[in-house]
């Protein structure tokens, strides 16, 4: 790492430090709860300790590699550093070859399944501005769904403010749909193997993903002078 | 060869790194900037932005999660 | 005792694994690996915000309202998710989970810090950030996990258009913030 020939020698008087704690053990606390509250909801339902497993899973993966859903559509704009971005098109090019298999296992099997549909939604008005609005809050408030949440955990209070009113939006969002739902009657839900067919899609995907790939680092250099 | 502090305690992403930055740019070659911080993120953002505009960064680990990240700006 | 977690938090491996933060790259990696596995073990992708409409409606409905009449509640499965409580709904448990395992993984680091809302300034940013996010998720059917990480993977050309739009939102949202909340 670049930090080893970097000292810097000024003559700041150092904040005189506080005796180092630990917080090991609390950790081990909130972990053994984790396995407990496991085996608490694994009593009468057995889906439901796979969600907790996931959400821990996630939170954790969040928080240790500082990812950010925000950072990735923000920092191009702000300081012009797509570092973020170019990690969001490598999760999203690695989970699309995960689903791209599920998705075609039942097809070649030549079964019938719902599971093609599985996460596609309708392209209207709603999904545009939604995103808009979506875009400005995240800004605005540091950071997404899961990132408010990560800093939830990570004992952030304007977080925690952040997600009370969050609920609340989605709940003046949920009742307006009452409206929106009206421009979502004929807006088509386009599920890329119906148009390109399965390996096309694959294709069309790639290619989408290593043109932004592209054109982010293209953006750094632009903006930072330098890709790294 | 001045000094400058920075306290972005509190701060959310991005406000520390567009502190940092507007403030990087009022002073001049060799000074240092020393921006205090508690945002996990921005504990690897603004070091990561420093060093991709080619300054020296150090981070130091002052309380559990809270940082000193010592710029020298050098151009 | 004490000095054991305090030797054992500089142990150089200690470090490299519960302390240091991984490089974003291996943050995508994992994700990806865990989204995959979410999706084939309960058969739909990760999301994270239809569960704030349905912990936004039983407040609602705690306090007296009433959301039967709604369109976005009339679905079957939202009717579901309506009459499930938080300690039986997947989504809300997950979501749960979301928190505390970052709280793991900044005690594991000895990071934990409890920060205090530093000024009238945040709190406005935060209120109107929470509000503008929940709205315009329940418009596009997701956030950055539901609509454009799931909606992407799984092959939606709605994923790629949510995400062309999130950037013209954070391009305005980051303008407003330069001007009015720094």
């Amino acid at each position: 790492m670049p930090e080893t020939n970097t000292s810097i020698n000024t003559s700041r008087t150092r904040r005189v430090r506080k005796p180092k704690k630990s917080q090991i053990p609390q950790a081990i606390l909130v972990t053994l709860f984790m396995i407990a509250f496991g085996f608490y909801l694994g009593a009468g339902n057995s889906k439901l300790p796979v969600y907790w497993g996931f959400g821990i899973a996630f939170g954790y993966i969040l928080q240790r590699s500082r990812f950010c859903f925000t950072a990735a559509f923000r920092d191009p704009c702000i300081t012009g550093s797509t570092s973020v971005t170019r990690a969001v098109l490598v999760a999203v090019a690695v989970a699309s070859v995960g689903f791209f298999a599920i998705k075609l296992s039942p097809v070649l099997a030549g079964s019938e399944t719902n599971l093609n549909m599985s996460g596609v939604s309708p392209i209207g008005l709603p999904l545009m501005l939604g995103a808009i609005l979506f875009g400005i809050g995240m800004v605005i408030a540091g950071g997404c769904a899961s990132g408010t949440l990560m800093r939830v955990g990570e004992g952030f209070t304007m977080q925690m403010l952040s997600l009370v009113f969050f609920v609340a939006g989605s709940l003046w969002g949920a009742h307006d749909m009452n409206f929106w739902s009206k421009f979502n009657e004929n807006a088509p839900k386009i599920f890329l193997p119906d148009v390109f067919g399965w390996f096309g899609a694959i294709l069309v995907q790639g290619l989408i993903i290593i043109l932004l790939y592209i054109a982010a680092v293209k953006w750094q250099e632009k903006k930072m002078g330098s890709a790294e | 060869m001045a000094e400058f502090t920075l306290d972005c305690l509190g701060e959310a992403c991005p406000v520390p790194l567009m502190k940092t930055e507007k403030k990087l740019n009022e002073l001049t070659v060799g000074d240092v900037l020393i921006i205090s911080i508690d945002h996990s993120c921005a504990m690897k953002n603004v070091p990561e932005w420093a060093r991709k505009q080619g300054h020296n960064v150090e981070i130091e680990e002052v309380d559990d999660g809270e940082w000193e990240i010592v710029i020298e700006k050098t151009k | 005792m004490k000095q054991f977690f305090i030797r054992l938090g500089e142990n150089p491996i200690y470090k490299k694994l519960l302390k240091e933060p991984l490089t974003y790259i291996a943050g995508a990696v994992l994700l990806a690996v865990f989204q995959i596995a979410h999706f084939s073990s309960l058969g739909s992708g990760w999301g994270v915000t239809s569960t704030f409409a349905n912990w936004g409606a039983w407040i609602f409905e705690a306090l007296g309202g009433d959301v039967s009449n709604w369109v976005y509640f009339s679905g079957e499965k939202a009717q579901k998710a309506l009459e499930s409580s938080f300690l039986a709904d997947g989504g809300s448990i997950r979501n749960l989970g979301i928190i505390v395992g970052a709280l793991a993984a900044t005690l594991f680091a000895s990071q934990f810090k409890f920060k205090k809302l530093k000024s009238l300034r945040q709190a406005v940013a935060a209120i109107l950030g929470g509000l503008l996010m929940g709205y315009g998720a329940r418009m596009a059917g997701g956030c950055n996990i539901g609509a454009l990480f799931t909606g992407i993977s799984s092959f939606s050309l709605s994923g790629w258009i949510f995400g062309a739009f999130l950037l013209a939102g954070a391009f305005i949202g980051s303008k407003l913030l330069a001007k009015y909340f720094m």
